[in-house]
């Protein structure tokens, strides 16, 4: 499998000189499996891009979203396949009694909000409810299951040819009681992470300005450090910056990040805070190569 | 890759609700299972639990109870866990119990169904001794 950031920033775009390194677009990431077609994790301002370097495919191109907050779906307008006839788009997401998927997407694409509604859409676009079980697409095993955020809300681990990805974005494992702690049947999302080739993780604020945000969904720095060690992944993607979190301030806490996870007793090369562009290809259950040093490229 | 030893995310709520709370209150899974219950509880049950760990049933009923006024044990049936459980809607009930010192306390209960996306999944039971405050 090949990963691919394409929006690391959580709440709202952060576009501007600030942020041109880590990225200022909202969530978005394709996973390349092993057959070559793609699966993209959330639809937010990153997807945008996306759209338009995807090169168009007889086959269905699946969306899986963890939850239907404006972040996760923004981009779905501007999305280019979307407006394609021929292609073919299948949206996953979070069931909820209130509604259906295809509703409660249909009430960002609709007036006053954008000015296409929903069967407008000129490509073939189905909605599945995506149950907390698991399921195939093309070579991959996925499976989901409800974590603790506001809201119905999904994580995913995809699973492909010796490898697995988690992505787990929006996430408060932590509320209410110490990941330290707890036993493994009490911390959501654990099963989703254990031994992960690569965990995608929600990692919104520092220690210090976590406790100003208690229940809002998102995890402390320590929190996704000690949920990525205690669950075994190969490589932790600290991921849904903040959108006050400027270049320089994530460096810091990049260099913080990797000095905890060292006292934690893993490598320096384990952790990282997710770029836009960030590309890792994952075999055999590690991350094969290190693209990031390879392919540099200027941010968008 | 079996994803089976993961606590349904309302329950795994649901107790750090409880553990966040000073009113006495356990957490039973879908089939009766007592899965946990929160330091205040342990205080009346005399014992914490992280000591007494999970509890079928048959161990919860056979140490703490319920009793009636006159120590006969109380229906599985009638209880408030028992009708939560069973009829998915919420059960109140007063009753005795007996703490590991052997010593009873009067209590009100009320039981509440825990119903999720995936549907039932267990319950919460809040209780209150009420001896203390009528004697």
């Amino acid at each position: 499998m090949k990963v691919e950031v394409w929006g690391a920033r959580g709440s709202i775009p952060a576009p501007g000189p600030e942020t041109t390194r880590y990225g200022g677009n909202t969530s978005c990431i394709e996973i390349t499996l092993s057959d070559g077609s793609v699966v993209v994790l959330d639809a937010g301002t990153g997807i945008r891009n996306l759209g338009i370097a995807l090169r168009p495919t007889e086959q269905p191109l699946h969306i899986l979203l963890t939850h239907l907050h404006l972040d996760h779906i923004q981009g779905l307008m501007f999305f280019a396949p979307l407006f394609r006839p021929e292609a073919e788009v299948v949206i996953w997401g979070p069931a909820s009694p209130e509604a259906s998927l295809r509703d409660r997407i249909a009430r960002y694409i609709s007036a006053p909000l954008t000015p296409v509604e929903m069967r407008e859409l000129p490509c073939q676009v189905s909605f599945r409810e995506a149950e907390t079980t698991e399921w195939q697409i093309g070579p991959a095993r996925i499976h989901a299951a409800s974590v603790a955020h506001r809201g119905p809300t999904l994580g995913y681990r995809v699973e492909d040819d010796g490898s697995s990805v988690c992505y787990i974005p929006d996430h408060e494992p932590g509320l209410g009681a110490s990941l330290a702690e707890l036993e493994e049947e009490w911390i959501s999302g654990f099963d989703l992470a254990r031994k992960a080739t690569l965990l995608i993780h929600d990692s919104q604020y520092t220690d210090d300005e976590y406790p100003e945000h208690l229940g809002w969904g998102h995890s402390p720095l320590s929190d996704a450090l000690v949920l990525g060690q205690r669950t075994g992944a190969e490589r932790l993607l600290l991921f849904h910056h903040d959108p006050l979190h400027s270049d320089d301030f994530l460096d810091a806490l990049s260099g913080e990040a990797t000095a905890r996870w060292q006292d934690l007793g893993g490598r320096s090369d384990q952790v990282e805070l997710a770029t836009e562009r960030r590309e890792l290809e994952l075999r055999a259950g590690t991350v094969a190569s290190d693209p990031r040093r390879e392919t540099a490229q200027p941010p968008l | 890759m079996e994803l089976s030893s993961h606590r349904p995310i309302e329950l795994i709520l649901a107790r750090n609700l409880l553990s966040s709370l000073s009113t006495p209150a356990f957490l039973a899974s879908g089939p009766g299972e007592i899965i946990f219950y929160n330091e205040a509880a342990g205080g009346i049950l005399g014992q914490r639990f992280e000591e007494t760990g999970k509890l079928s049933p048959q161990e919860w009923t056979n140490t703490f109870g319920p009793f009636d006024e006159d120590g006969e044990p109380i229906p599985l049936e009638q209880q408030p866990l028992t009708i939560a459980l069973r009829a998915n809607r919420p059960g109140h009930a007063v009753y005795r119990i007996r703490s590991l010192s052997r010593s009873e306390r009067k209590i009100e209960a009320s039981a509440l169904p825990i119903v999720g996306i995936d549907g039932f999944q267990g319950a919460m039971v809040f209780f209150w001794p009420v001896d203390e405050v009528t004697e």
